[in-house]
């Protein structure tokens, strides 16, 4: 009994010091967003007073709540279209292992490891032609192209744990593709898409660089542009970039909070089997 | 293990016990608030206006004077200012020639977008430039490509009770020998002499900028030629980096200069632990507002030995042109128009607290006004274009900005490296011409 | 009738092909074509020079370094994620009170932008004025200026790379212990096995398909590490701490050598693709079936 408690006074100690470790960035970003700039104190100390003069900043003058619609809407579409795409085009991966899918598998690996950069300026022009700039197609269709390799590859590894036997069934009761597909698959995939949704919606959320070409009117303005503009070259106002960067973070941890649940599962069932 | 696990938490706690901070006492500023105006935008057109001014005063300023454009005209205006990728966007759009109507030209109104820029020759003010930036912004055969609402006079700033402190009078700093003698006396009242901002590398770039004229083009006609003309031997350019390095080894920068970024410069100087700054006298606005209580003033570049001139650096600044292929050729001239209105061009001069760069326009330069009047138009004082945007092939700030690094960097064969990596630049850019 | 049914489902995968055409392949096919030119990024005019680009890469200093930096950043940070994630998963994996509080903690920061992360960790690293630098004078010394030093910036963008995705690997592997059966321990415990025993012998080699997956998703991050190292760094001093996606930027825009650029854009994706297939066909060979 004595020896039990005396292994747990040791895991709590662990327990706290991790804690410590991975709280420290979100730690500074609280203690500067509520700090006033004129407060010179260390950046270990929280501010002893209530102060939001920066908070307010952030959502007025760098048009912050604008920024939280755009992005809001952008990744919400684009993670829908992930979801759908993405299942869509694992199914056959999955279900059908011939050297063609083999080939398309490997293709869509390949397409993880280009670097965006170096297509970003032709990809700008193409844009431009076809008057995607500035729009929110233009910047959904990039986010979505980039990530339904993370997608598809979540989703194909899941599917392939899947029985076959219902779609048998399915089919025996004369349901063509499209219907197996929707009434069978879609329905079970639902953990795995608690993985897709948070790790692509985080990119998504947090996207700059497509961002950054792609949407230059601030009517489009994305959350991370919002923010990188408080940080860029001349502006004196740290406080308020970490203002609105507490803004910009918290919905995701939001959605985290509440998909997290099934989002272990998830992973459980695609990224290990 | 265990031990380490204890030792941790109690460091934990002593800084979490260190306590709260306490509500510190702000200055009192008086924020102008501007108020969204309902915009009684008339017609269908809306001109897209790209500019890269920072600064909150300045930007605000250009909103409002957008707004009144469009209540005057009914012409819509969106103006935005995409921050410090501002020159990487106007590359992408050049390269697929989707071009806002009109944006800041920034010092590359001939060098870099002539191809895709309107000549203002026919408009009135065209007859108005001040004859101290006419050279730089035209072309070969007479192109006017830029209208200059204001003009950069940029030498070093400095901090005057810092430097009055150490006993320094800027008026004695002819050559780099005096400047270094002074750099000795503000080190040795335990002092920064010279402030950087590495992480911003731009910083760099404006450090070699501005002392490459003084060593290799003032007065030395051979040089410039040679530059220009590509036979420039690039083992001249030793000088010019060994004058860093000797800095660097004398201690004159601050301890962070490879990683402070420009803020921290701003803090540096406005809280007097600095004496000088390598930056246009821009900066010293963004000092007052940090501290509107120090003192600020801006000096010509020493020269290399003593018998020659020092030297003062002229350029765009804020600097508005006009794009060849605008759906709206007719709306963008009335903008241009606008902006060159004597009132609306001095409003806009003022808030940047520079001269005006058309000689109709009178602007307010505030507490910079007697530095301006001592300096313009002064025979004693060499009025010299930017060093990289006269005679460095386009491409080369670059080159500029990361040498400037290197040479702090401590690395071994830094400077030799640095002067490798400009020679090698130079040579295949202007094989590139 | 069935093959024809299982061509039918073929279908599925068009739309995500023509995106990757349009918008990756044909963007991609162009960029390789401008690595062929002498373009400056944004001039309407360019001239081919054949393969002088290449030749160039290979023997400029600056590329060395930032083929050995984005090795560096890539192999660390996947060692480190995935020996720090596992021993993160099997600590978590044990019963105590407030685990779900630390597994949160933990995969929190993956939700900050790359980006803001690095502007964060700059207020922690910085000289003046940084939160690490007020420890170290609290403690009595003076304070350093760590990101001057590249070999220290390396090892900072690294450990903060490492620290923020940590939870990815962590979440992996947790994943992954949740399918090793219980009754190979309880047999494991019979036969008197000690609990390293027991890793090596049932833990570990179970662990295979997370530890792949893990190791893959986080080398291509690592390999492909940008924003961090813009936010920390910008590449320097000098070029000393640049990955070579962070050069194909600065010579993209800064440097106007995009044609340059290019190519070492396309020389970083043969690197990412040769590096991770290697990686792959390794796991392919261990990976044991449940």
């Amino acid at each position: 009994m004595q020896n039990k408690k005396k292994s747990n006074l040791w895991k709590y100690c662990l327990a706290i010091f991790i804690v410590f470790i991975h709280i420290i960035p979100i730690y500074m970003v609280i203690g500067l967003a509520f700090k006033s700039p004129y407060d010179h104190s260390s950046r270990w100390v929280l501010p002893g007073y209530f102060y939001l003069k920066n908070i307010y900043t952030a959502l007025n003058k760098s048009g912050m709540l604008l920024a939280l619609k755009n992005t809001i809407l952008i990744t919400g579409l684009s993670i829908i279209l992930i979801v759908v795409i993405g299942a869509m085009a694992a199914y056959p991966i999955s279900r059908n292992k011939s050297k063609l899918n083999k080939w398309i598998k490997g293709f869509i690996m390949g397409v993880m490891m280009i670097p965006p950069l170096s297509i970003l300026v032709p990809l700008y022009s193409f844009m431009a032609d076809v008057g995607g700039i500035n729009t929110y197609w233009g910047i959904i269709v990039a986010l979505v192209t980039f990530q339904l390799p993370t997608s598809i590859f979540l989703y194909a590894n899941f599917i392939s744990t899947i029985p076959v036997a219902l779609e048998e069934a399915a089919a025996i009761d004369g349901c063509g593709p499209i219907q197996t597909f929707f009434r069978i698959i879609m329905p079970q995939l639902k953990p795995v898409t608690a993985s897709v949704i948070i790790i692509t919606g985080v990119f998504c959320w947090n996207n700059y660089q497509f961002a950054l070409y792609l949407l230059q009117s601030p009517k489009v303005k994305t959350v991370t542009l919002a923010i990188a503009g408080f940080f860029s070259a001349d502006a004196a106002n740290m406080n308020g970039a970490a203002a609105a960067a507490f803004i910009g973070i918290l919905p995701v941890i939001v959605l985290f909070l509440f998909l997290q649940k099934y989002f272990i599962q998830g992973m459980v069932d695609s990224a290990v089997k | 293990m265990k031990k380490l696990v204890v030792t941790m938490l109690i460091a934990t706690m002593a800084i979490a016990s260190a306590g709260c901070s306490k509500a510190p006492e702000e200055p009192k500023t008086e924020t102008t608030e501007t108020t969204a105006k309902k915009e009684k935008q008339e017609t269908d057109v809306t001109l897209e206006f790209l500019y890269n001014l920072n600064g909150e005063a300045i930007s605000n300023e250009v909103q409002a004077v957008c707004e009144q454009f469009t209540e005057e005209t009914g012409i819509g205006v969106e103006a935005i200012m995409p921050g410090s990728n501002f020159s990487d966007i106007m590359k992408t759009r050049m390269a697929s020639n989707q071009l806002p109507d009109v944006w800041t030209t920034h010092g590359w109104a001939v060098a870099r977008y002539a191809e895709y820029l309107e000549p203002l020759n026919d408009f009135g003010f065209a007859d108005h430039i001040s004859s101290s930036i006419e050279e730089q912004i035209t072309d070969k055969d007479g192109n006017l490509y830029t209208l200059p609402i204001d003009m950069d006079l940029t030498g070093i700033i400095y901090n005057v009770n810092v430097l009055e402190e150490a006993g320094v009078n800027v008026d004695d700093l002819k050559t780099w020998d005096d400047f270094n003698e002074a750099c000795k006396k503000v080190k040795s009242i335990g002092k920064t002499p010279i402030q950087m901002g590495g992480k911003d590398s731009y910083t760099f770039g404006n450090l070699m900028d501005f002392i490459a004229p003084t060593f290799i083009t003032n007065e030395d006609e051979a040089n410039q030629e040679a530059l220009l003309d590509g036979s420039f031997d690039w083992s001249k350019w030793n000088v010019v980096v060994d004058q860093v390095a000797s800095w660097n080894a004398e201690g004159y920068f601050n301890k962070d200069a490879v990683t402070a970024d420009f803020m921290t410069g701003v803090k540096a100087l406005a809280a007097e632990e600095a004496a000088f700054m390598f930056h246009s006298a821009s900066g010293i606005s963004e000092i007052y507002v940090q501290n509107p209580d120090t003192e600020m003033g801006f000096m010509p570049l020493p020269a290399r030995e003593d018998g020659l001139k020092t030297s003062l650096m002229t350029g765009e600044h804020f600097a508005i042109g006009m794009s060849k292929t605008t759906e709206h050729p007719e709306e963008a001239k009335k903008f241009m128009e606008f902006m060159a209105r004597e009132d609306i061009c001095a409003k806009l001069a003022t808030k940047c607290g520079m001269p005006s760069g058309l000689d109709n326009v009178e602007s307010d330069t505030g507490r910079l006004e007697p530095f301006y009047e001592k300096y313009t138009n002064n025979a004693e004082i060499l009025n010299i274009p930017y060093f990289d945007r006269k005679y460095l092939p386009s491409g080369m700030w670059n080159d500029l900005c990361v040498t400037g690094g290197t040479i702090l960097s401590g690395q071994d064969n830094a400077t030799e490296e640095a002067v490798t990596q400009m020679k090698n630049s130079y040579e295949e850019k202007k094989a590139q011409e | 009738m069935k093959v024809q049914k299982k061509a039918a489902i073929n279908l599925f995968y068009i739309p995500a092909i023509v995106l990757f055409l349009v918008f990756v392949i044909y963007p991609f096919l162009h960029g390789i074509r401008i690595s062929f030119t002498n373009w400056n990024g944004y001039s309407q005019t360019m001239k081919f020079v054949g393969i002088d680009n290449y030749v160039r890469l290979f023997q400029d200093a600056n590329v060395r370094t930032a083929l050995v930096n984005t090795l560096v950043y890539g192999i660390a940070s996947t060692i480190i994620q995935n020996v720090l994630g596992l021993a993160y998963a099997l600590f978590l994996n044990t019963k105590f009170k407030g685990r779900s509080i630390v597994r949160t903690v933990i995969y929190m920061p993956v939700m900050i932008a790359p980006l803001i992360m690095g502007y964060i960790m700059y207020f922690l690293f910085q000289y003046d004025g940084g939160a690490l630098n007020d420890i170290i004078m609290l403690l009595g010394h003076e304070p350093v200026d760590l990101l001057a030093n590249s070999s220290a910036a390396i090892a900072i963008i690294v450990m903060v790379n490492s620290l923020q995705f940590v939870g990815v690997s962590m979440v992996i592997y947790l994943a992954g212990l949740q399918n090793v059966p219980n009754m190979y321990y309880e047999a494991a415990m019979l036969d008197g096995a000690s609990s390293w025993q027991r890793f090596k012998h049932i833990t570990f080699p179970l662990l295979m398909p997370a530890i792949s997956s893990s190791t893959i998703l986080n080398l291509i991050g690592g390999l492909k590490l940008f924003d961090l190292v813009m936010a920390l760094t910008s590449g320097g001093p000098g070029f000393t701490t640049h990955s070579l996606s962070t050069l194909v930027t600065n010579q993209y825009f800064s440097a106007q050598s995009a044609g340059y650029a290019s190519a070492i854009g396309i020389f970083a994706f043969l690197l990412i693709m040769v590096v991770s297939n290697v990686v792959m066909k390794f796991f392919d060979k261990r990976e044991v079936d449940v």
